[in-house]
């Protein structure tokens, strides 16, 4: 198979529409430019070095995070603040214009997505691209998610924790 | 008569079925059917109904619609789409992301609803096209007027026939009237996912919940014919044990491979094999539901294993014959067994695989045919026929067969592992991205290891996707079997043979309970293996809500993956709990069409221990369910259509389904909103006042991302409005133990369950207490008779 661009599971290609591929500048300027963002955690991102990476980046942007699957156990564990939902049910909200977001100050304007299930966030994202036009999505695992609105490329891992690095930074 | 309005004690109800019906088999009149008889007669529980018939017999498609609103007011169709575009015309493709709509005018949310139905009516399909074939083979073999007779212990037989039809069948042949009407039905369900017909989702949604009510009659169906002409285990908690696993085989002898799942064809290799006195000779095994009621028919069948085996056992070449029915056949089975030459017999209309049809055809010429190798396998129509064929091809060719060599030696694999190039596309072409690859490599460095941990509990399940990606064209799946062949020897476990409905008896027994809330639920493990992460996780769920003395229920594929786990002291769950519909009970019911017992159970409860009426009464049926029976599915590896249609079916029974994460691309899901206080109002109809009501289910089809999380959710779903203060400490108990266990803290919405002061369970008041002040909570009243019905806002009322 060739390496175009195609969703790291190749048959998550779902129509036209296909996500940004963006470097963690880009990533950066997004959450920058975000007013409400959120970080949502899956329970693959509950161990190290990846708990420590969500940490720090959602501590350095200032991110509320939102842990699904399991995934706030770990968290706990280690006094880190995060709000327990199943992937379904945070959707459900965040597609909602009258949700009033997790810190009930408004609905989120952009949704980064680290650690969930490849396929479940997939259809997750799906969701938020059919039925959420103003939110945006931004996944950072080493997978090409094509659902997101800007998803980092397909990596392998010693790239990737480069580009998590990266995104500690200003 | 006393013995069947007071629970009789467990010794008596032994004697209830200790005749044989293994050994019965075949006659019309046991034991059993005779005491069943004379205790109806004398019964104080009417056959007929008592109460006037309820406003909907055999409802037509919009008949139950105002219910389906009222369940999708409250748990809203959530949709991920699973692809953007539409191709069913040729106005088409269209684009439908984002708002778009087709040049027909369907929108995204429509599209997916639609497809859902569409999904519905596949699945429904397929059991009423099962019990079709069983109905017309059984009859042409019975008679129409077999007696459905479900023995002494169980009146209320076809409780789902009875709510939906209103009346219930008598004999085999009334049954034909069910399939009759459902067929109708179905016509119109498919016709409206024609282009240009249903252009609202919620409409699409509660067509699609029809077509699943249509499928938990077909299945009732199709069980209730097979249990009473075949003389299955008709509800009987002590079903035998079967064997279970590929380690049973006795690879020494000819070996009939049945997959599929209708027993006929199966039966008729059991009836030879038995009639010429074989059975020492021959193997007959089976996997998927074929095997499950093969062994219903037969305890001394064997069960290979859930669907996930296919591929690595037909692989491994042990099968000289493999015999397919309907339903979940790999569509390149005769490809695959041409690969080491076993012979293949389709035997239904619904699979043919291009085979000359041979039902005409003299038994010695085929059998010439096949065991020369002219043909490589036959489409026969005679059961009775297949069952000759089966075992004398098998006989004849399986020594020839042990001679070839069908899987690479383990040093080969060795050789071919090097050949990997780590571009990884195994591991992104699998649909659970199994760690393919570094299974390869290791082997490449003589570590099986790590095929051996994809092996084990079917983590991987043998789709073979990885193995069309290869770009060395590696035979991922013949490595794999080959490696499970060599390294995974003890490959024997059990399973309970599917025993059919829950008897009266047991309803009466622990119908209080239930809808009290002192049994915490009655969860049903059902579906197929498209598992996440292996069988282990179904196994381990069902072990934990045993420990704390749920009924688990299980059937198809669930109850094969429940048995293949071995607990601390190395016993499998069968063997460790008993088959009673009781707290603490491992039920298997059986295949995929036994499902229909688990909300046939459901029913029996609202009519037993609540005295509704079943004929016709479909709403206060379903509203009852919803409201005060703690039951909850998983299906936590579905995969198929039929698996969509089972779950919405159940959803409009007002049962919850938990789904594994692949549930997630069904592309619809049902869920409740707790922050809308306004969405779980209900009507209290002992006072007649809508009051405040709390998220109890919660969801109506719900997908978890992993096990932990389904686990909290299942105990979650269990509680009602209904429950008692005694019921719900119970309830809440579990609820918060297992969040505690997986999550590590009370849950935080704990709050919402407790209603009086008295619904805390006394281990957590402390802590709970001090939420309930921080929540600012106050205590609401308990209603007394929780209904949905007569609510404001219902669109047809
Ligand atoms: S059915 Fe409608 S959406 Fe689908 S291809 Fe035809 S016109 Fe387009
Ligand atoms: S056979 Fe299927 S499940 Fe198994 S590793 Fe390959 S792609 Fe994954
Ligand atoms: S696809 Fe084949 S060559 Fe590529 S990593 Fe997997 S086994 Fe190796």
């Amino acid at each position: 198979m060739s390496e175009r661009i195609i969703p790291w599971q190749p048959t998550v290609i779902a129509g036209p529409k296909q996500a940004l591929l963006v470097t963690p500048e880009t990533a950066k300027m997004m959450i920058k430019k975000a007013k409400r963002p959120l970080m949502i955690v899956g329970p693959s991102a509950a161990e190290e070095p990846l708990i420590k990476y969500a940490t720090e980046i959602s501590e350095k942007w200032k991110l509320p995070i939102v842990t699904t699957g399991d995934a706030f156990k770990a968290f706990n564990e280690r006094g880190i603040e995060t709000k327990p939902y199943g992937i379904v049910e945070i959707i459900n909200l965040l597609k909602d214009p009258d949700w009033n977001g997790v810190k009930d100050e408004g609905q989120h304007d952009l949704v980064i997505f680290i650690g969930c299930i490849y396929y479940i966030a997939s259809q997750g994202l799906s969701t938020l691209k059919h039925f959420a036009p103003k939110l945006r999505t931004l996944t950072l695992c080493k997978y090409f998610h094509s659902n997101a609105d800007a998803s980092f490329p397909n990596m392998k891992d010693a790239e990737w924790l480069n580009y998590l690095e990266k995104m500690k930074m200003d | 008569m006393v013995i069947i309005v007071a629970p009789k004690s467990k010794e008596s109800k032994q004697k209830i079925f200790k005749d044989n019906f293994w050994k019965t088999k075949g006659f019309k009149v046991s034991i059993g059917d005779i005491t069943g008889k004379t205790t109806k007669k004398e019964s104080k529980i009417s056959e007929e109904p008592s109460l006037p018939l309820g406003p909907t017999t055999k409802p037509n498609l919009t008949d139950l619609r105002s219910w389906d609103m009222k369940l999708l007011s409250r748990y809203e169709p959530f949709y991920a789409p699973f692809c953007d575009m539409c191709c069913l015309c040729t106005y088409g493709k269209c684009d439908l992301t984002a708002g778009k709509k087709g040049a027909c005018g369907i929108n995204i949310q429509a599209q997916q609803a639609r497809t859902v139905l569409l999904a519905c009516c596949i699945g429904s399909a397929a059991h009423s096209g099962h019990a079709r074939h069983l109905l017309e083979y059984l009859t042409k073999k019975y008679g129409d007027d077999l007696p459905i007779d479900l023995g002494m212990n169980i009146d209320i037989e076809a409780p789902i026939m009875r709510v939906v039809l209103g009346k219930k069948p008598e004999t085999l042949g009334d049954l034909k009237e069910a399939l009759d009407y459902i067929e109708e039905q179905m016509v119109h369900l498919l016709s409206a996912c024609h282009t240009g017909q249903e252009g609202s989702s919620i409409d699409f949604e509660s067509k699609a919940l029809h077509a699943g009510l249509m499928d938990n009659v077909g299945m009732e169906i199709g069980d209730i014919a097979q249990i009473v002409a075949l003389n299955m285990p008709k509800g009987d908690e002590d079903a035998p044990l079967v064997e279970l696993g590929m380690g049973t085989i006795d690879r020494n002898k000819p070996v009939i491979l049945c997959i599929g799942h209708n027993v006929i064809p199966g039966s008729g290799i059991i009836d030879y094999v038995e009639n010429e006195e074989l059975e020492d000779e021959v193997e007959v095994c089976g996997i998927c539901c074929a095997a499950l009621d093969i062994t219903r028919y037969n305890k001394s069948a064997k069960v290979i294993g859930p669907i996930s085996k296919q591929l690595k056992f037909v692989r491994s070449g042990v099968a000289d014959v493999i015999v397919v029915d309907e339903q979940c056949v790999r569509t390149d089975i005769l490809e695959e067994a041409n690969k080491n030459n076993a012979v293949v017999l389709a035997t239904t209309d619904k699979i043919c695989l291009g085979l000359p049809d041979l039902t005409k055809e003299d038994t010695d010429k085929i059998v010439a045919q096949l065991v020369k190798g002219d043909l490589n396998g036959a489409l026969i129509l005679d059961p009775d026929k297949v069952g000759e064929v089966a075992t004398r091809v098998a006989m004849n060719i399986a020594e020839d067969r042990e001679n070839l060599k069908i899987l690479p030696d383990i040093d080969e694999i060795t050789e071919m592992a090097k050949e990997c190039t780590e571009c990884g596309w195994c591991v992104r072409s699998c649909p659970n991205s199994q760690p393919m690859m570094d299974a390869v490599v290791a082997a490449g460095k003589g570590d099986y290891s790590k095929f051996i941990e994809l092996y084990n509990f079917d983590v991987c399940y043998s789709c073979g996707r990885c193995e069309q990606n290869c770009e060395r064209d590696l035979p991922l799946m013949s490595m794999l079997a080959k490696v499970g062949e060599h390294y995974v020897k003890d490959e024997k476990y059990n399973v309970r043979a599917g025993r059919g409905p829950i008897q009266d008896i047991e309803i009466r027994r622990v119908g209080a309970p239930i809808v009290l809330g002192d049994i915490p639920g009655v969860i049903a493990f059902v579906g197929c293996t498209n598992y996440p992460e292996g069988g282990e996780d179904v196994a381990k769920m069902a072990k934990e809500f045993l420990e704390r003395n749920y009924i688990v229920v299980t059937s198809g594929c669930g109850s094969m993956t429940i048995g293949e786990y071995r607990d601390e002291d190395g016993k499998t769950l069968y063997e460790k709990y008993s088959g009673d519909f009781e707290a603490k009970g491992l039920v298997n019911v059986g295949s995929c069409v036994s499902n229909a017992h688990i909300p046939g159970a459901c029913i029996k409860i609202a009519n037993i221990f609540a005295k509704k009426t079943l004929e016709g009464n479909f709403e206060e049926i379903a509203d009852y369910i919803l409201n005060r029976v703690g039951a909850c599915g998983v299906a936590w590896g579905a995969y198929s259509q039929k698996a969509v249609a089972i779950a919405t079916g159940v959803n409009r029974w007002g049962i919850p389904v938990v789904l594994g994460p692949h549930g997630s691309k069904y592309r619809r899901l049902f869920l409740g909103r707790t922050d809308k206080e306004e969405t779980w109002e209900i009507n209290d109809l002992r006072i007649g006042e809508v009051v405040k009501g709390e998220p109890a289910p919660e969801h109506l089809l719900y997908a978890a991302e992993n096990r932990e999380e389904a686990t909290v959710m299942i105990a979650k779903l269990c509680i009602r409005p209904n429950d008692t203060s005694k019921g719900r400490q119970l309830k809440l108990n579990h609820y918060i133990d297992l969040h505690r266990k997986y999550f590590g803290v009370i849950p935080d919405d704990v709050h919402k369950f407790v209603r009086v002061e008295k619904d805390i369970p006394i281990i957590y008041k402390r802590d709970i207490m001090e939420i309930l002040k921080e929540k600012g909570w106050k205590p609401r009243r308990i209603p007394q008779e929780p209904s949905l019905t007569q609510l404001d806002g219902d669109l047809n009322e």
